[in-house]
């Protein structure tokens, strides 16, 4: 299984809607639903990791809290500022969960 | 939140050190000594080593000196420097005081954790199982990192004082009780207390290791400090050719001022010139 945390990102639940829709009128199962949605958490993650090449850094004045359970880190950041090559965003507070990376994609290969 | 109740115990490290006036006088006279030679002569050694250091070092002369300190003393106890608590703990060195620079503490919260709870719900906390079988939680204030273990056992370290160590380990004991647990608070100890400071001068550890081979091991192709390991009181120090020194294995905050006040004559002596 991979981590289905970009289930929730623009093109994760315009896929869900597009799937609720076909289930509505009786164009697929909703078994087949779920299969879609598992393949989709696989692609997208070997997706990020294979095909994206954009960069973005960001720094932080503060690391307010951490937290590491069950191989996932949860980060809130005060004063983050992202950086690309033109353009530039400042908020007042972040909250990263990182996945590993490397299981995700060691479950992909199986 | 009477856990937070200010408590009184531990706080002996205001104590000021009495170092005998005959001591300093000793002292003194040596680095008179010293001055006037201006080479190490071993036998000349007037401060008195640790009580087992005597029993090797028996056939060596103490040298009976008494040098009439009576006009210095009170010099050394005006009311500026008695104000002082750095000049009056070490009043044969004015100025250098080992500084603590650790502490670990332990306490017994008696009752069982779910450390995964406590690792979801708290804050600045990690949990790894596979890596380390218990909780890593980190608090600002007082700066220092806990273990805690499903036994309900929990070490506190990096504290620089006594009293924040035991003050943070309230605090996380406050923190798991907050989650649930029915947290107690029993037998905190102060486990091991490290110390640091700096002589302020290089020191010749290859004679050091010669004369208190008994307690010393230098091996610089290993680790580039000497391992002294003193009897009394039972204290291990690392000295660096720097002249910086680190003082560990103290129960209580005297034994590493004691162990410095111990070492100090000595490093004197094996002075680089």
């Amino acid at each position: 299984m991979s981590y289905q945390l970009y289930r929730n990102t623009t093109i994760g639940n315009t896929l869900q809607e597009s799937l609720d829709e076909l289930i509505s009128y009786g164009q697929i199962t909703p078994q087949l639903a779920l299969k879609v949605l598992v393949q989709f958490d696989k692609s997208i993650n070997s997706a990020l990791s294979n095909k994206v090449k954009s960069r973005i850094s960001f720094k932080a004045s503060k690391l307010n809290t951490y937290r590491f359970c069950d191989n996932v880190w949860t980060l809130m950041l005060n004063d983050v500022e992202f950086r690309e090559v033109h353009e530039f965003a400042k908020v007042d507070k972040i909250k990263i969960v990182a996945c590993d990376g490397k299981s995700s994609y060691n479950d992909l290969e199986k | 939140m009477d856990m937070f109740s200010p408590y009184s115990n531990l706080s002996m490290g205001a104590t000021p050190l009495h170092i005998p006036d005959e001591d300093l006088a000793k002292f003194e006279s040596f680095s008179q000594q010293q001055q006037q030679n201006n080479v190490y002569l071993p036998k000349q050694m007037t401060y008195p080593p640790p009580p087992m250091m005597m029993s090797h070092m028996s056939q060596q002369p103490q040298t009976p000196v008494f040098v009439p300190m009576v006009p210095a003393v009170p010099e050394v106890h005006t009311p500026a420097i008695d104000a002082s608590p750095m000049m009056a703990m070490t009043p044969m060195d004015s100025s250098i005081l080992p500084q603590l620079q650790n502490i670990v503490s332990t306490v017994n919260l008696n009752c069982k954790l779910d450390l995964k709870k406590i690792a979801l719900h708290a804050r600045n906390a990690e949990y790894n199982p596979k890596r380390f079988a218990a909780v890593i939680m980190r608090i600002r204030e007082p700066r220092t990192t806990a273990l805690i273990f499903s036994s309900g056992k929990m070490v506190c370290t990096g504290a620089k004082s006594e009293d924040d160590s035991r003050l943070a380990a309230r605090k996380y004991a406050r923190i798991i009780q907050k989650l649930g647990f029915n947290a107690k608070f029993l037998d905190f100890k102060i486990q091991n207390m490290v110390g640091s400071c700096d002589v302020k001068f290089p020191i010749r550890l290859e004679g050091l290791v010669l004369t208190h081979c008994k307690f010393s091991s230098y091996e610089p192709e290993l680790f580039p400090g000497l391992i002294y390991r003193m009897v009394k009181p039972r204290i291990v120090l690392l000295i660096f050719v720097s002249g910086k020194v680190v003082l560990t294995g103290a129960k209580v905050r005297k034994e590493i001022y004691d162990a410095f006040d111990n070492i100090f004559p000595i490093l004197k002596s094996f002075k680089k010139s």
